[in-house]
């Protein structure tokens, strides 16, 4: 036991002493998340720029865009006389999208059996483009085809309460649940403070692996193993504090979980991140080959845990990889609690998220045993080198 | 003259010896790239989320109800997981992420109905994961529109209506959506032409202040100036050489497996649009000479080379538009490199655009590797000294 606490402190010391580790595990946690938040500051987007081609020219079409112009998603900026002109400013990237009146838009309109059509032609650089283009522009448009269907079946001689009533036979009411505005921050930024937490505690232990290794000062007993988790999770567990707990509160994102719940979810979900990175930091020979190495992996990791794209629709071979990553469990275990709020403790009322904690449980475990053998198995290899040397 | 092609070639054949020695180099380009493309190619099967599991809460609990949602269920469109007549079930089955939306279906909704009291409908969708959240939305309009649709067209159809008619009763005025350059709306090919690249981009990075930093952190420096004759431009070129013909071929393999093998679109110039590719390889590796010039210590300068390049992927737009970001982060997008490359795949790509609009980004990219000429004193001058840090 003191031993233990003996290869604790001495791994503090180590980590506080090696500026490039204490760079990794304490300032880039604690910075990088106010960077993201900085990008996603706005978290809406808003007043896309679109081009309008209006050849009916009718005060049907312009009562239409003075409607849609007053959405906050878009602006129409140009008024054009021709598609070719138009088109000309997508390419220039001056709009985003292209709204068309046909010729006989009106027309069709006054016609009690026509069919009117508008032309949306959204830029697909950025999905976002075209959310805020066709949803604002859809709203508006069922908003006037209610009326033209009431005025066309008065015209049918149908009254105007059972027009009312045949239009909007059932009418719907539509609710966002969990981030009302729907912001891409609110989305994105809990995942990405779950990621932080993985991937600078995963590049932190492989560098302090591949240190020990370059200086052969390693060490694969396994009190050694225990102390040194002991300090990584004391210091990461005060960080996470601040990044799940205090983050969403500063940056006024969701945060509509219990603080205990939270508190309480870190213990295997660090844990599990410890040992997995211990188990792949065995690998790493020297400090920076880690980094270079495993970079890439935080993108892959973010669209594996299936927070991005739908895990629903995700190969099953992917899938099995990634539940052998600590981050997918972790990833919708703090969002379930955190912007949907879940519980661990299944109290009857909220959902509880004991499937992913359980998960993370089962990794920590096998982690863990996965690290003594492979400690286990590097320590026999260094006592045979050693003997052979001398 | 014939000398600095001699010492050129020696610094090369160095190189290459050093390469072939530590499998460090080949894995993290050649390795991390082929595991990069299977991936992102493979997990986004046809690249578009079609349907998401979603719940119905039925508290009418009448036939009407229950066809209705039989028929839902046989729209191909929609995938129903989960028919409950508790609302707090269905709540509970969303906060566990086992379905996207609630429709629910109200109390009394038949007789209402029938008595022309316009019942009303009401759905909830997550916005806690965005792609399955608008899925689920377009899902429940689809599931809106069935229900209302079907009981307007029954009363036109009693009055003697034909369909045709009926059809432009119910929907005098229509939306055509055109999705310019990616028609199927296909995720893949939006996220995957610039994620690619831009992976491309950090291993190049990455590597680059890898293959300097550690002649400084092990002290060969001297050695590497040695066999260059002592001239720092002939060191760098004969180092630089055989990375930048691995990054070449996998630029060019990238660029065709996307746009040929995979079949995503390019509009305007494949030529133009690989030259792009080029530039972009070429500044990241300048990016990674200008940073550990700055900072000649081998950790400092990945661990900043590390952090600057992972916020490339958000700083250059694609997935939030860089038309809503902060004016001050705006203008540091314009010093992320994947934001020029991923402009000038807009212009060839998607918007076949004449080469003027693409001239401003790959001057951009040249500027990279202007400025990374900027650091040579410095670095040459650690080179010499070895005066930094080793740690």
């Amino acid at each position: 036991m003191r031993k233990i606490l003996t290869y604790f402190v001495e791994e503090l010391r180590r980590i506080f002493r090696d500026p490039g580790v204490t760079v990794i595990f304490i300032v880039a946690t604690l910075a990088y998340p106010l960077i993201y938040k900085a990008i996603y500051w706005n978290e809406q987007i808003t007043n896309v720029p679109v081009a309008v081609v209006d050849l009916s020219n009718s005060p049907q079409s312009r009562a239409f865009l003075h409607k849609w112009n007053a959405a906050p998603d878009i602006r129409l900026t140009h008024t054009c006389t021709s598609m070719a002109e138009a088109e000309q400013l997508l390419r220039n990237q001056e709009v985003h999208g292209i709204i068309y009146f046909p010729r006989d838009f009106a027309a069709q309109l006054a016609d009690p059996l026509g069919q009117a059509h508008i032309s949306l032609y959204c830029d697909m650089s950025s999905f976002l483009y075209m959310k805020a283009i066709y949803l604002s522009c859809n709203q508006v448009m069922l908003e006037d085809m209610r009326n033209i269907q009431i005025d066309r079946y008065e015209q049918m001689g149908v009254g105007k309460e059972f027009a009312w009533a045949l239009v909007q036979d059932a009418p719907y009411h539509e609710t966002a649940l969990f981030t009302p505005t729907g912001g891409y921050g609110s989305f994105l930024i809990p995942a990405v403070l779950v990621l932080i937490l993985h991937q600078t505690l995963f590049f932190g232990i492989c560098m302090l692996g591949g240190t020990a290794r370059e200086e052969n000062q390693e060490n694969f007993g396994i009190r050694n193993l225990i102390g040194r988790s002991l300090a990584y999770f004391l210091i990461y567990y005060a960080l996470a504090a601040i990044l799940l707990g205090f983050y969403p509160r500063l940056f006024d994102i969701p945060h509509i979980g219990s603080i205990w719940d939270i508190l309480l979810l870190l213990i295997p979900y660090l844990l599990a991140v410890i040992f997995f990175s211990l188990c792949v930091s065995v690998f790493i020979r020297n400090r920076e080959s880690g980094l270079v190495l495993l970079i890439s992996s935080s993108l892959i990791f973010l669209f594996m845990a299936g927070i991005s794209w739908p895990k629903e629709m995700i190969p099953d071979a992917w899938w099995y990889i990634a539940c052998c990553i600590p981050y997918t469990f972790g990833s919708h275990a703090f969002i379930h609690i955190n912007s949907m709020g879940a519980s661990i403790l299944n109290d009857g009322f909220t959902a509880s998220v004991a499937p992913e904690v359980l998960a993370l449980c089962i990794q920590t475990v096998v982690y863990f045993v996965l690290a003594c053998i492979l400690f286990y198995i590097r320590k026999r290899h260094t006592q045979a080198q050693q003997t052979a040397i001398s | 003259m014939k000398y600095i092609f001699l010492n050129i070639w020696r610094v090369m054949q160095r190189e290459l010896h050093m390469m072939f020695a530590r499998p460090l180099y080949i894995f993290a380009s050649v390795g991390v790239m082929l595991l990069s493309t299977l991936f992102f190619l493979t997990l986004m099967q046809g690249g578009t989320a079609e349907k998401m599991p979603v719940a119905v809460v039925d508290l009418d609990q009448t036939s009407i109800s229950r066809r209705l949602i039989h028929e839902m269920q046989a729209t191909p469109s929609v995938d129903i997981q989960l028919v409950t007549n508790s609302y707090p079930e269905a709540r509970k089955a969303m906060q566990q992420g086992k379905i996207y939306g609630i429709f629910v279906i109200p109390e009394g909704f038949y007789s209402d109905l029938v008595a022309f009291k316009r019942p009303q409908m009401d759905f909830y969708v997550t916005n806690a994961y965005t792609v399955g959240g608008n899925t689920a939305y377009k899902q429940m309009l689809t599931m809106v529109n069935l229900t209302s649709g079907a009981f307007q067209r029954e009363v036109l159809r009693k009055k003697g209506l034909t369909d045709d008619v009926i059809m432009h009763r119910i929907q005098p005025l229509a939306i055509e959506g055109h999705m310019v350059a990616n028609p199927w709306g296909n995720y893949s090919v939006y996220l995957v032409s610039t994620i690619l690249p831009g992976i491309l981009g950090l291993i190049c990075l990455m590597l680059t202040i890898f293959a300097i930093g550690y002649e400084l952190k092990m002290r060969t420096s001297h050695a590497w100036l040695k066999a260059a004759g002592g001239n720092y431009t002939v060191a760098m070129i004969g180092k630089l050489i055989p990375y930048t013909v691995i990054y070449i071929i996998l630029g060019i393999g990238c660029h065709l497996i996307l746009f040929r093998f995979a079949g995503f679109p390019v509009y305007g110039s494949h030529v133009r649009l690989m030259f792009g590719l080029l530039l972009f390889i070429f500044a990241m590796e300048a990016l990674g000479i200008t940073l550990i010039g700055l900072l000649p210590t081998l950790r400092d300068a990945l661990s900043i080379g590390a952090l600057y390049s992972m916020l490339g992927f958000s700083l250059s737009g694609f997935t939030y538009p860089q038309m809503s970001m902060l004016a001050p982060v705006k203008a540091l997008s314009y010093l992320e490199p994947l934001r020029h490359y991923y402009l000038i795949y807009v212009n060839e790509a998607l918007m076949a655009a004449p080469i003027e609009n693409s001239i401003p980004n790959m001057l951009a990219l040249t500027a990279f590797m202007v400025a990374s000429l900027c650091v040579a004193p410095r670095l040459h001058r650690a080179l010499i000294n070895q005066n930094y840090p080793l740690k």
